[in-house]
């Protein structure tokens, strides 16, 4: 029934999540089905209630979903989990304060049982990725949001996993800050090849970002369409205000049901 | 004048004034009841009369000057009061932790702990020496009663604090059981450990002194009350308010800067470093 | 297929729910019944390493409570007038001083860092100087321990309400002082609308540590007063007396009176914060 190529990295067949609240069945999530390829940036766009956020903790193995079948690499999320394939940036930071920015991102490591002699190394080039070599031995106190969140994503990758899941990273940074983090992202991603999956309610910034943008409606949340960003990559913030972008803004907009 | 302006603006100068404005209005009040009253000290004497009685040599019993009752009986009322904190301390640690492992000796035990803070426990006191027998263990084990309830609440509203992200995270990570608290859960709740000690210090203290009162057997509050039995002079009396006070007050600031040194990160202000 | 399946999962989660909540209750019960029955069966002696006169039987107790209950009311009426009148005295000190730290906020700040510091000197340090001071209060000795011992009890509650109303008061909403400063609002309306019902919360959060500690402090200072009344007395008189049986009755009282404020407490706080 599906096409099963060997580039499929995350596959989702008629995913769907009830809740039970205050006795009341709520239909979070109903007949989702998608793959998603190896190496691609995937946005799952929506507004508040449609569920992309649940769809990504399905994927994540933080819930699981209460029908439909899903599939990471060939194996279930959990397994997945377990050979540590994700890596997860939320929405805040949640780096802990009693670690410098270095052992932050060596938390990971730390838990993995990585040899502690490759430790320096492995946390030095992630934050030479994210760009924060000098702020190593900071406490994430001290630095700004934007700092914070690149501190969270390099964490993430510390651990090089193939999946990179991403719930609303920079919803809470200011306009200037998130565009430059966009191209951070990019780049790092261009230099890493990860699948990337990346939940936002920010319309442009899932069309900048990604080779595919899922559309979720919500009541029940759904899929109502997959729009190809056919852009092409590097981008660059001149492409922000070139026709093509704003024609797939506009796209992407119109494809929303009921909201 | 803009320095003269800025050492009034600093905080310690307004607390410094407050604590001068305090004495002050002592100083008026005891004036006061020196004139209305025929034993003014009994009362409320002067601060330098009580400063005066601290450095006298005169001995008020046993061949002791009123300080060096003061300070002998401390050492042993302190000692016992440290002993009990530190026992309470652990114990209210262990149980948070236990009840944070196991959901189903959190169920059982929680309503009993919520209880515990209405019981009374230092009216209990008499009690706990009559089933010890022992005065000094009963001073212990109410110490450490005491200690063990702010401790052990606090500590579990510190694992119950911490975000959902954190404890997801360490699922992502597919963490041990052991890594989750080593890593996550015991740094994240230290501030809430503290706060609870800070609130148990100065009770400690206080239980210490309080279950002296109820045998002659030594301690701050077995001279406490001698002293105002006028078996020894009132200064004695005067000196261990005093003493009490701020020794009450101080193993409250103490707490603080044993939780700065342990968590140096607190005081870390935002770098000026930009994008 | 899909839906069936999914109405039986969360039927599922319901009972699970159900189970949740009865076992919340259980619980604990089952853990008294075990303790109560230990004691009973003078297991829990054992362990103790005591005995029965100094921890006598639940059975013993409750008829102690049963043939002294005139003596009984009479020195719980001692206790709880001087908490509760204490407490009430105490909060509304405390949140005059929280009143005038705000209104002049550069000087009361720290004032209250010194109303903190109070908060750590210890009772038994207060009691018996404030016993002093009431000598002159009335010839009555029941009536000047009772005014000494509501003192001691209200020093205690001032310190809680005076640093969480402040709290209250001035720790406002974002851009709520500004709102009110755009309609031009006198001081009066600013705390009328803005600062009182916002403090609210702060006071119950300052009750809930004040309520338990107004009884303790009732029955610690009654162990210093003049006038032998009340439960902590009674606790004191009769160990002295090796009365254990009659100190562990009023022991026994002095939790329930604990309990029973603290209930009343939540059940104020339940009606008053309802709406937030």
């Amino acid at each position: 029934m599906h096409n099963k190529d060997n580039n499929t990295e995350i596959m989702l067949n008629q995913i769907g999540m009830v809740y039970n609240s205050n006795g009341k069945d709520v239909t979070a999530l109903t007949n989702v089905t998608l793959d998603i390829q190896k190496g691609e940036f995937i946005s799952l766009l929506g507004p508040s209630g449609c569920g992309k956020t649940t769809l990504l903790r399905i994927i994540a193995d933080l819930l699981k979903p209460t029908s439909g079948e899903i599939t990471v690499g060939g194996e279930s999320p959990k397994e997945a989990r377990l050979k540590r394939r994700y890596g997860i940036v939320f929405q805040s930071p949640v780096l802990y304060d009693w670690r410098t920015v270095r052992k932050n991102i060596q938390l990971p490591l730390e838990i993995m049982k990585v040899k502690k002699s490759e430790y320096d190394e492995r946390v030095e080039s992630m934050l030479d990725l994210v760009g924060l070599s000098k702020f190593g031995d900071h406490y994430p106190k001290e630095l700004s949001g934007g700092m914070q969140q690149r501190v969270g994503i390099a964490r993430a990758l510390a651990i090089r996993p193939e999946i990179l899941l991403m719930d609303e990273p920079f919803s809470a940074l200011d306009e200037f800050t998130r565009e430059k983090l966009h191209d951070d992202l990019l780049k790092i991603w261009s230099k890493t090849n990860k699948t990337v999956v990346f939940v936002t309610h920010n319309i442009s910034e899932a069309v900048y970002l990604s080779d595919r943008v899922c559309v979720l409606s919500p009541h029940p949340g759904r899929l109502s369409a997959v729009v190809d960003i056919n852009l092409p990559r590097p981008r660059s913030k001149e492409m922000r205000s070139s026709v093509e972008f704003n024609q797939l803004v506009t796209t992407v907009r119109n494809s929303f049901e009921g909201v | 004048m803009k320095v003269v302006k800025k050492i009034f603006s600093s905080k310690s100068i307004v607390t410094l004034a407050w604590i001068i404005g305090i004495m002050l209005i002592w100083e008026i009040a005891a004036l006061y009841i020196e004139q209305i009253k025929r034993t003014p000290e009994n009362v409320l004497p002067h601060i330098s009369q009580i400063i005066e009685s601290i450095f006298s040599d005169k001995m008020v019993s046993n061949n002791q000057t009123a300080l060096q009752i003061v300070l002998v009986n401390a050492k042993d009322t302190l000692l016992r009061a440290g002993t009990g904190f530190i026992i309470g301390m652990a114990c209210g640690f262990i149980l948070a932790l236990i009840m944070e492992l196991s959901g189903i000796v959190e169920k059982m035990i929680f309503p009993y702990l919520m209880a515990l803070q209405m019981i009374p426990i230092l009216g209990m006191a008499p009690i706990v020496l009559a089933i010890t027998h022992d005065i000094s263990t009963s001073r212990i084990v109410i110490a450490a009663i005491l200690t063990f309830y702010p401790v052990a609440t606090n500590t579990l509203a510190g694992f119950k604090a911490v975000e959902r992200e954190k404890r997801e995270l360490m699922y992502s990570y597919s963490a041990s059981r052991f890594d989750i608290y080593i890593k996550t859960l015991i740094p994240s709740c230290i501030p809430y450990f503290f706060t609870g000690l800070k609130i148990s210090a100065p009770m400690a203290i206080t239980a210490s002194i309080l279950v002296d009162t109820l045998q002659g057997d030594g301690g701050l509050g077995c001279m406490l009350s001698q002293s105002l039995k006028h078996a020894m002079s009132i200064y004695v009396f005067w000196q261990i308010v005093i003493f009490s006070a701020v020794v009450g007050i101080l193993s409250f600031y103490l707490m603080g800067i044993i939780e700065k040194i342990v968590s140096p990160h607190y005081h870390k202000k935002k770098a000026k470093a930009g994008e | 297929m899909i839906n069936k399946n999914t109405s039986v999962k969360s039927s599922l989660i319901k009972n699970s729910r159900l189970i949740g909540k009865i076992a919340n209750i259980l619980l604990p019960l089952m853990l008294g019944v075990v303790i109560l029955i230990l004691w009973q069966t003078e297991i829990l002696h054992k362990i103790f390493n005591t005995d029965v006169f100094t921890l006598p039987l639940p059975s013993r107790i409750i008829n102690i409570i049963m043939d002294n209950q005139a003596k009984i009311v009479l020195n719980i009426q001692a206790t709880v007038m001087v908490s509760v009148f204490g407490l009430i005295l105490g909060s509304l000190l405390g949140y005059l001083i929280a009143l005038i730290a705000t209104i002049f906020p550069k000087w009361g700040a720290g004032g209250l860092t010194i109303v903190s510091a109070f908060n750590a000197i210890p009772i038994v340090a207060l009691a018996p100087v404030i016993t002093n001071w009431t000598k002159d209060v009335s010839k009555d000795a029941e009536i000047r321990s009772m005014v000494a011992k509501i003192i001691v009890v209200m020093i205690i509650c001032t310190a809680a309400m005076s640093i969480n109303a402040y709290r209250g008061l001035t720790e406002l909403k974002p851009f709520s002082l500004d709102l009110m400063k755009s309609y031009a609002s006198d001081n009066k309306s600013i705390f009328l609308k803005l600062r009182l019902p916002n403090s609210l919360p702060y006071v119950f959060t300052a009750l809930r540590v004040s309520v338990p500690a107004s009884v303790i402090a009732a029955l610690v200072s009654e162990y210093f007063a003049e006038y032998i009344i009340g439960v902590g007395r009674q606790i004191r008189e009769n160990i002295v007396l090796a009365q254990y049986s009659t100190a562990w009755a009023y022991i026994m009282i002095a939790c329930f009176i604990g309990i029973l404020m603290y209930v009343i407490l939540l059940i104020a706080e339940n009606i008053m914060l309802k709406n937030r």
